[in-house]
């Protein structure tokens, strides 16, 4: 990675200024990637390919649920609670700051769908890429610190080391090897299990993932249940009505008019489901309070 | 410019071939894999290398196959999940999940 001499100061201390910087601001981590580290990525869908010039990917984690999120017995409130609008507005944070401090190019990733329903960059691979966790059997980057986070990713211009990925991955999680040596599921595969009609399944083999399947189709309806997704779904069913007293039925039903609700009052991605880490021992401490 | 959507038929004709190429059912997907195990799902531009198509066509039909996989009842299936899971852990904590696997591995222990 380029060292280039920049107008406020060298390239380590400009990223311990970023580090402070997004810390006061929210983050709980920071990393950087190389912007050119990508090859993972489909063409089209790499840094270089939204911002010509890419040096670095700024990469946050943060804006997790709180702990007594996790504590509720009533599944819906992290349904509207759990959103990506604060991790989105630390991201433009810090690339105005990039832009107004040191005058390189910043681009915040928007965390929205780009076409194809594919997202603008994979933060799941900006967030390992940069240091800042690594992938789980259930599917989110997992930090060993402060397990499931959410992220934000700033391309720029501005040339900066790159930081280390993490030796041993934060999943499987020692007491997930156990118990998987002992029953065959680790707790996440155990609450969603891919054969018994949900979405994670894998093999564990010395302590690390040997192999993993995933239903993303499946885990939309669960994620996503009053997004867009659920909207197209029941309007199908509502064109395919013909009696108009249950299209009334439909037009306002629980999954229509929740589905209206969230749609309407953010236009922000909302995670509606956290079952598979709500059981996940990475992180767990911090959720355990009084 | 016209609405571009995809023909039915060619929905039809192709719908299964895109969705098992593509992450729709991700089998060994993650990036830190061994490579010799990783068997990432192909992008649009590379299943519509393979299938003869263009990626736009088989990006709709991936958009629309993705959506179409599982019924509405599905939804209502994962409304019934996530409230007896959140209620369960809430009451009894990790072994409201687990306790059926311990207690079948016991059974089978004899």
């Amino acid at each position: 990675m380029a060292d280039a001499p920049t107008p406020a100061g060298t390239d380590s201390n400009i990223k311990e200024d970023l580090r402070a910087f997004a810390l006061k601001s929210g983050a709980l981590v920071m990393g950087v990637a190389d912007a050119g580290a990508f090859t993972a990525a489909p063409e089209g869908k790499r840094p270089a390919d939204y911002l010509p010039g890419a040096k670095s990917v700024v990469v946050m984690g943060g804006a997790q649920p709180r702990a007594a999120d996790w504590q509720s017995p009533k599944y819906e409130h992290m349904e509207v609670s759990s959103t990506t609008d604060r991790i989105a507005a630390l991201g433009n944070r810090v690339a105005t700051h990039i832009e107004r401090t040191y005058g390189y190019y910043a681009l915040n990733v928007p965390q929205a769908l780009d076409k194809g329903r594919q997202p603008f960059l994979s933060m799941s691979l900006a967030a390992e890429l940069a240091g800042c966790g690594s992938a789980s059997l259930a599917g989110p980057v997992l930090h060993s610190d402060y397990g499931f986070m959410y992220y934000s990713a700033v391309i720029t211009t501005l040339p900066l080391a790159p930081d280390p990925q993490p030796e041993t991955p934060a999943c499987p999680a020692p007491q997930c090897v156990e118990m998987y040596d002992e029953i065959g599921k680790t707790p996440c595969m155990a609450v969603c299990p891919i054969e018994e009609d949900g979405c994670i399944g894998g093999t564990i083999e010395n302590g690390r993932i040997a192999s993993r399947r995933f239903d993303a189709a499946r885990c939309t309806t669960r994620v996503q249940t009053y997004w867009v997704p659920g909207f197209q779904k029941a309007m199908e069913k509502l064109f395919e009505e013909d009696d108009r007293d249950r299209r009334r039925m439909i037009l306002n039903s629980n999954l229509m008019t929740r589905t209206l609700w969230s749609m309407t009052y953010a236009n922000i991605s909302q995670g509606q489901c956290f079952e598979c880490m709500r059981v996940c021992p990475v992180g767990a401490e911090k959720r355990q309070l009084r | 410019m016209p609405f571009f959507f995809v023909d039915p038929e060619i929905y039809r004709k192709y719908r299964d071939r895109v969705v098992a190429m593509s992450q729709s059912i991700q089998v060994n997907y993650p990036e830190h894999m061994p490579a010799e195990r990783r068997q990432p799902g192909l992008s649009d531009e590379e299943i519509a290398k393979e299938l003869g198509l263009d990626a736009r066509t088989v990006s709709e039909i991936r958009c629309v196959a993705e959506r179409e996989f599982y019924d509405v009842d599905e939804w209502e299936k994962a409304v019934e999940f996530k409230d007896r899971q959140c209620r369960g852990y809430a009451d009894r904590g990790l072994s409201f999940t687990t306790k059926k696997y311990f207690d079948a591995k016991k059974a089978e222990k004899g």
